[in-house]
C-alpha cells in the first residue's frame, strides 16, 4: 500500500483544503454554467459538423473590405492606446508612492484608476454606441479610458521601484519637484513603460477587434455580420486575418521588449 | 566663493540613530576640507544636510549667511554642487544631458519639460566638459562609460551649476587608485583656479594627506581631529578611526599601509 | 587635470523629433481614417451631461434576477478557467524547451497555444454560440480556450526558467520526464502559476460580463437589451452590480495574489 512521503502518510493539510475548495467551487458552478461532461460528449458532433461548414473556400471578393475593416481595427488601436499614454505618464506620477505630491493624491488617484479599469471596454462601448451613435469614436472612447485604468498602474509600479541614488544626484542639483519626474524618474522608468505601451498596444488589438460587435468600428461587426448572416466564407478570412495580425504584433512586440529592456 | 558656517548641529534619524552630536565649525572660502573618519561615523550626514538633501534635528547651517532650510533650498542647491560615490547619474541619458542637469536649477519649468536648453546653459556644459576631458563622449549614453569617466561626468554636472561649494561623497570609493588620484587632481585643481569651497568625505588617509589644505577627523559624530595634513600621525590615525569600546578592527599601520 | 583640447564632436542625429512626429502623422491620419473630428466631439459635450443624466436613477427592482444573472457570469469565469488550466497543464510541458518531448512537438504546442491566445474570446463564443446554440457553455469553452493559450505561454515560460540543475539531477537519479515534471517542475513554479492563474481568473470574470452580448450567457445580453430598449436606469442598476462586483473581485485578487507572492 503507499502513502505520500508525510508524517502521517497522508497528502499534506494545504493539499487537501485546496483540493476541497476548488472541488466546491467548482461542484457549484458548473451546473450555473451548464458545464455538463455529457453535454458537452453529445455536443461534439455538432461542433465537428459546424467546422466543415466552416472550411469553406473563402470568398475572396471580400478581401478588399476586409482589409478596410482590419485597418479600421488598426486605427482605433494606436488612436486610443496614444490617447491614453498622454494621460498615463502624468497620472502615473500622481499614482505612485514616491513621485505623488502627496499620500492624500496618491490614493485618491489609486482608487479612481482601479474604478476606471473596472469595467471592460464592451461595456463602455455600448454605453458609448447609445450616446453618440454607431463607429469607431465609441469605439476609441471606450478603449481610450480602459486603458487610462491600466496605463497609469504599471506607470507608477515602474516609478516607484526606481533606484533612488541617481534621483539624488539630480536633487542635489538643484532641480525643481517637477524636473526631478522628468529628469530622474521617467528617463530610469523609461524601459519599463515602453514595455507596459508595448503589451497594452497588443492587448488593444485584440479588443479593438471585438469592439464592432456592439457596432463601435473595426472588424468585430463583420465577424457578427458574418455568423448571423452564415456568411461562414466571410468568417474564416476574418479569423484568419485576425490571426495573422495578432501574431505579427506579437512576435513584433517581443522582440521590441526584449531590445529596450 | 562661499563661507559655511555650521552652528550646535545635531541630526537625529527616525529610528532614534544619533548621526551628528553638536557641531560647531565652519568652513572657509576656497579651501579644500577632508573628512576622514570609520564608516558610519557620520560623514555622509554631514554632507547632505548642508546640501538639504536631510533636514536638520536641530541648530543651523548656513552657506553665505543664507540658512540651510525651507525656501532657500533651491537657491542653496544651486550654489552647492554634490558628487557621489556611486556617481548618481541617470544612465539612460547621454552625458551631455546629465551635464545639463545641474543647469536645472536655473531653468524655467516650461522648457525643461521640453528637454530645451538655453545658447548659455549648452555653453557652460560644452566648457566644463572639456574642462574634465569628456568632450568627444559628449553623445554616449552615461551607462556606456567605464567608472572614472562617469566620475567625470559627475564632476562637470557639478561645475555646470557654477557652484560656490561642491560636496565630494567619498568621490573615489568605486574607483581603482589610479583613477580615484586622476580625480582628487581634478578636485584640488577646480579648487585652487575657481576658488569653489570644497568638503571631500575619504576614506584614503594618503590621498587626504596630498591634497587637502585641511583635515577634519569624524568619529561617532564628534569631531575628534581639526588640522592641517602634515599633523596626521599614527597616534591621531588610531583615535580618528579607534571603535568606541569595540575591538579594534584595523591597526592604524595597516590603515596606513592600506592607504 | 585631464582637461583637453578636443572639441565637442557634432551632435549625432537625434531620431526622436522625427519618430514623434511620424507617430502625429499617423495619428492624424487615423482621425481622418475613422471619421472622427476632436471638434465635434468637443461639442457634443453638452448633449454628453444630458445624456447621462438619464442614467439618474438606478432601477433596482429586479435585482434578485440580476443577481442570478451574475451567479451565472462568475460561474461561466470560474469553469472557463478551470478548462484553461487543465489545457495548459497538459499543453505547457511541450511548450517548455527543456521538458519538450521533441524540436517538433515544441514547434506544435507553441503554436498550438500561439493560436488559441490570438483568437478572440468573443470571436470564439459567436462560433460557439452558432454550433452549440444560446446558453453559457459557449462562453465556458470559449474562455477555456482563449486562456489557455495565455497560461500554456506562461506556465511554459516559468518551466523554461526552472534552475537546470534541478531537472539534472532528477534525470541522474533516473527519474522520467513525467516524473522530473512532477517532483522538479510544478513544484517549483507553483506559486508564480497560482498567481497568474488568479489573475486569468479575474480577468474571466470580467470577460464573462460581456460574452452575453453574442449569446453566450452571462449578465451582459441583459445589459444590451436594456441598453436597445432605451430603459437607462435599469441599465444603471445592471453597470453598478458589474462594477461592484468586479471591483471586489479585483481587490480580493489582488490581495490573495499578495499572500503568495
Amino acid at each position: 500500500m503507499p502513502s505520500w512521503p508525510t508524517r502521517s502518510g497522508l497528502p499534506p493539510a494545504g493539499v487537501i483544503t485546496t483540493l476541497m475548495i476548488t472541488a466546491t467551487i467548482l461542484l457549484w458552478a458548473a451546473p450555473r454554467a451548464e458545464m455538463d461532461p455529457l453535454r458537452l460528449f453529445r455536443s461534439l458532433p455538432s461542433l465537428l459538423d459546424f467546422a466543415g461548414k466552416i472550411l469553406v473556400m473563402p470568398e475572396w471578393e471580400y478581401l478588399p473590405r476586409l482589409g478596410q475593416k482590419m485597418a479600421e481595427t488598426v486605427m482605433i488601436t494606436i488612436l486610443a492606446t496614444s490617447i491614453a499614454l498622454a494621460a498615463s505618464i502624468p497620472l502615473g506620477i500622481l499614482a505612485a508612492r514616491n513621485t505623488s505630491p502627496h499620500p492624500v493624491v496618491f490614493h485618491a488617484t489609486r482608487s479612481l484608476l482601479s474604478a476606471v479599469r473596472a469595467l471592460p471596454e464592451l461595456v463602455w462601448a455600448l454605453v458609448f454606441v447609445s450616446a453618440v451613435g454607431l463607429g469607431p469614436l465609441p469605439g476609441v472612447m471606450a478603449l481610450a479610458l480602459v486603458t487610462m485604468g491600466f496605463m497609469p498602474k504599471f506607470f507608477a509600479e515602474s516609478f516607484e521601484v526606481v533606484d533612488p541614488h541617481p534621483i539624488e544626484g539630480v536633487v542635489a542639483h538643484g532641480a525643481n519637484w517637477l524636473q526631478v519626474r522628468l529628469y530622474g524618474y521617467l528617463p530610469l522608468a523609461m524601459p519599463d513603460c515602453i514595455g507596459t505601451t508595448i503589451y497594452i498596444l497588443d492587448h488593444n488589438l485584440r479588443s479593438a477587434a471585438i469592439l464592432g460587435i456592439v457596432g463601435a468600428g473595426g472588424i468585430g461587426y463583420d465577424m457578427v455580420m458574418a455568423v448571423r448572416l452564415f456568411d461562414y466564407d466571410r468568417l474564416l478570412l476574418i479569423a484568419l486575418s485576425i490571426y495573422f495580425i495578432v501574431t505579427l504584433l506579437d512576435r513584433a512586440s517581443d522582440r521590441l521588449r526584449a531590445k529596450v529592456t | 566663493m562661499a563661507k559655511i558656517n555650521m552652528c550646535g548641529v545635531r541630526k537625529t534619524f527616525g529610528n532614534g540613530h544619533t548621526a551628528l552630536k553638536e557641531m560647531d565649525t565652519e568652513f572657509q572660502t576656497g579651501t579644500f576640507t577632508v573628512i576622514l573618519g570609520p564608516s558610519g561615523a557620520g560623514k555622509s550626514t554631514l554632507l547632505r544636510l548642508v546640501n538639504g538633501l536631510e533636514p536638520l534635528t536641530s541648530g543651523e547651517i548656513t552657506v553665505d549667511g543664507i540658512p540651510v532650510r525651507g525656501k532657500n533650498l533651491k537657491k542653496i542647491r544651486g550654489d552647492v554642487g554634490m558628487i557621489f560615490q556611486q556617481f548618481n547619474l541617470i544612465g539612460r541619458l547621454n552625458v551631455m544631458t546629465n551635464v545639463l542637469v545641474g543647469r536645472l536649477w536655473n531653468r524655467p519649468w516650461l522648457t525643461s519639460v521640453l528637454y530645451l536648453f538655453g545658447r548659455e546653459d549648452r555653453a557652460i556644459a560644452e566648457k566644463v566638459l572639456m574642462r574634465v576631458g569628456l568632450a568627444e563622449k559628449a553623445w554616449e549614453r552615461a551607462d556606456r562609460l567605464s567608472g572614472g569617466q562617469q566620475q567625470r561626468v559627475g564632476i562637470a554636472r557639478a561645475l555646470a551649476q557654477e557652484p560656490r561649494v561642491i560636496l565630494a561623497d567619498e568621490p573615489v570609493a568605486s574607483l581603482d587608485p589610479v583613477t580615484g588620484d586622476n580625480i582628487m587632481q581634478i578636485l584640488r585643481e577646480i579648487c585652487d583656479r575657481d576658488k569653489i569651497t570644497m568638503i571631500v568625505n575619504l576614506h584614503q588617509v594618503d590621498l587626504a594627506k596630498r591634497y587637502a589644505d585641511r583635515v577634519i577627523g569624524l568619529n561617532a559624530g564628534e569631531i575628534v581631529f581639526d588640522g592641517t595634513p602634515k599633523l596626521l600621525d599614527s597616534s591621531i590615525l588610531s583615535h580618528i578611526y579607534r571603535r568606541n569600546s569595540v575591538v579594534k578592527e584595523t591597526t592604524p599601520d595597516a590603515l596606513l599601509a592600506y592607504a | 587635470m585631464t582637461s583637453s583640447d578636443n572639441p565637442i564632436p557634432p551632435k549625432p542625429f537625434n531620431p526622436a523629433p522625427a519618430f514623434i512626429a511620424v507617430w502625429f502623422a499617423v495619428l492624424w491620419a487615423s482621425c481622418l481614417g475613422l471619421d472622427i473630428s476632436f471638434t465635434d466631439l468637443l461639442t457634443g459635450m453638452d448633449d454628453m451631461g444630458e445624456y447621462l443624466s438619464r442614467y439618474g436613477t438606478p432601477d433596482f427592482s429586479d435585482l434578485s434576477r440580476y443577481l442570478e444573472l451574475l451567479a451565472q457570469t462568475v460561474a461561466i469565469a470560474v469553469c472557463g478557467t478551470f478548462l484553461a488550466i487543465t489545457f495548459s497543464i497538459l499543453l505547457a510541458p511541450t511548450a517548455a524547451r527543456n521538458l519538450t518531448i521533441g524540436p517538433l512537438a515544441y514547434r506544435a504546442a507553441r503554436e498550438i497555444l500561439n493560436f488559441m491566445r490570438a483568437m478572440p474570446d468573443l470571436l470564439l463564443a459567436l462560433v460557439f454560440v452558432a454550433a452549440l446554440g444560446l446558453g453559457p457553455l459557449p462562453g465556458v469553452i470559449a474562455l477555456g480556450i482563449h486562456t489557455a493559450g495565455f497560461l500554456g505561454k506562461f506556465f511554459a515560460e516559468c518551466l523554461e526558467r526552472v534552475d537546470p540543475g534541478v531537472i539534472e539531477a532528477m534525470e541522474a537519479s533516473g527519474a522520467g520526464r513525467t516524473q522530473t515534471l512532477m517532483y522538479a517542475g510544478w513544484p517549483s513554479i507553483l506559486r508564480e502559476a497560482a498567481g497568474y492563474s488568479l489573475y486569468i481568473m479575474d480577468r474571466n470574470i470580467r470577460m464573462a460580463t460581456v460574452l452575453g452580448l453574442v449569446g453566450a450567457g452571462g449578465i451582459g445580453l441583459a445589459l444590451h437589451d436594456t441598453l436597445r430598449l432605451f430603459e437607462y436606469n435599469e441599465a444603471a442598476a445592471l453597470i453598478i452590480v458589474i462594477f461592484v462586483t468586479l471591483l471586489a473581485f479585483d481587490y480580493i485578487s489582488s490581495w490573495i495574489r499578495k499572500k503568495i507572492s
